[in-house]
């Protein structure tokens, strides 16, 4: 019996490979990954510090126990060579069974599933390359934690929503954390001025260092000691170490390469097919309605539609607004980004927000130019109203 | 006296506890269980109540 094959085990393959589970007892499932295979949840990597938690404590689930729970079989630390939809069949390069040589292997499937995730951009920064880390799984976490431990000073490039929870989480812990992004106060893209400055202040009062409306020009390195940051704004900065948490883009290179229909993302369908009869794909690698869907939700939400579909339950991908919690140490902050993530609407839509409340407990709404709600955020006291702002679409 | 319990959630460790609620969702403390509505989902990651589990140690409030 041919195998439903998903390629990718990070939460979108691993929610999925369960979801189906639970479906149907007996379809086999071959989850494909290129890294080893651990369940972990990958919000929780900016956040490890101030809950304690080492890259191991992180683990909720070792692939051994994935194995057995879910009934199936993983190929880990495995690359996927190629996709041949004709032929229904996915190529991949492991070693033979006792033998010490690389092998190109066949395996056919039933159904594929890319979960394929998103890759950390790099900025072309001269300098960078060997100086610059980024953190999107569990093992460049935990290189990131090696590289920290007896350091005091990180640069964060990026003041979006990975680089302003690691501001927080290594500023909570004593250390000299300096932020560099060109946008004008954090969050920019998903949050209004004022808000904006309310966790710049917060995060200010905790030893956080902004440098906005500048970039990062070049990174140099005097033999072992700290690296010298120039920003475009003249400023040097020393750190120890320096994190880019610039946004990710989704990995598309299988699908391209077998002809699938890409653009931002793996054009998806609204019961996640790609172009390709037979392959679908969710999480960070897709794009929806002409929108990426980042955000560990939408993920979740797609493999419970997506499983059973895949079972003989033809299931439609709904997307309900989904708020999304940052993590910023005594400043509760929730967002629910406008226009996106609304399954059936279109792009980006052109309106503005409006903010009330005083201090940092606010409240915004972002409505379009017809008066249209559609996005909000809440911050301090005032994330209390979330079922209420939920309740106006 | 009621002996409430938390409930953790299997894929992102959000924890529900019975005696504290989630007052900002309609859910208010007190809450048990049982009586949290069957298409509620976990505020973080979207699973629904189906992936959680409860947790043995009881006697603790939530985790905020």
């Amino acid at each position: 019996m041919k195998s439903i094959v998903i390629i990718g085990a990070g939460h979108a393959g691993l929610t999925l490979a369960r979801e189906i589970r639970s479906q149907d007892k007996t379809v086999p499932i071959t989850i494909i990954n290129q890294d080893p295979v651990q369940a972990y949840y990958k919000p929780n990597l900016s956040k490890a510090l101030a809950m304690n938690k080492s890259p191991g404590d992180l683990i909720l689930k070792p692939i051994m126990a994935l194995k057995r729970d879910l009934n199936v079989n993983i190929i880990e630390k495995t690359r996927v060579l190629k996709i041949d939809p004709e032929k229904n069949t996915v190529h991949y390069l492991a070693k033979e069974v006792g033998g010490e040589n690389q092998t190109s292997f066949g395996l056919e499937y039933q159904s594929l599933i890319l979960a394929t995730g998103a890759s950390p951009i790099e900025l072309p920064i001269k300098g960078a390359a060997g100086n610059v880390v980024s953190v999107n799984t569990l093992q460049d976490y935990a290189l990131f934690r090696e590289l920290i431990e007896t350091k005091k000073r990180v640069l964060i490039i990026g003041a979006g929503f990975v680089g302003c929870e690691f501001a927080s989480d290594l500023s909570g812990q004593g250390y000299e954390v300096n932020v560099v992004d060109r946008s004008s106060w954090p969050l920019q893209a998903v949050l209004p001025e004022p808000m904006g400055e309310e966790i710049k202040q917060t995060l200010s009062n905790n030893q956080v260092n902004w440098h906005f409306q500048s970039t990062v020009e070049e990174i140099q390195r005097d033999d072992q000691g700290p690296l010298n940051v120039q920003l475009s704004n003249k400023t040097t900065i020393q750190a120890d170490v320096i994190l880019s948490a610039v946004g990710l883009q989704p990995n598309t290179q299988l699908a391209m390469a077998a002809g699938l229909n890409t653009r931002k993302g793996i054009v998806i369908d609204e019961h996640c097919q790609t172009s390709a009869h037979g392959i679908y794909a969710l999480g960070d690698c897709v794009e929806y309605n002409g929108q990426p869907l980042p955000f560990i939700a939408p993920a979740t939400l797609a493999a419970k539609a997506l499983a059973k579909t895949l079972t003989g339950n033809k299931t439609r991908l709904l997307l309900p607004p989904q708020p999304v919690a940052i993590k910023i140490a005594n400043c509760p902050t929730l967002i629910c980004p406008p226009s996106s993530q609304q399954g059936a609407r279109q792009g980006a839509r052109q309106g503005a927000w409006q903010v009330k409340g005083s201090g940092q407990d606010l409240e915004a709404q972002y409505l379009t130019a017809e008066n249209e709600f559609c996005g909000f955020a809440l911050l301090g006291k005032k994330t209390s109203l979330k079922g209420e702002f939920l309740s106006r679409y | 006296m009621v002996d409430f319990k938390t409930w953790q959630c299997l894929t992102c460790d959000f924890i529900y506890s019975e005696a504290d609620g989630i007052p900002e969702e309609g859910i208010p403390a007190g809450t048990t269980w049982e009586d949290v509505p069957d298409d509620w989902q976990c505020p973080d990651c979207a699973m629904g109540k189906e992936d959680f589990e409860m947790q043995e140690v009881t006697n603790t409030s939530a985790a905020s």
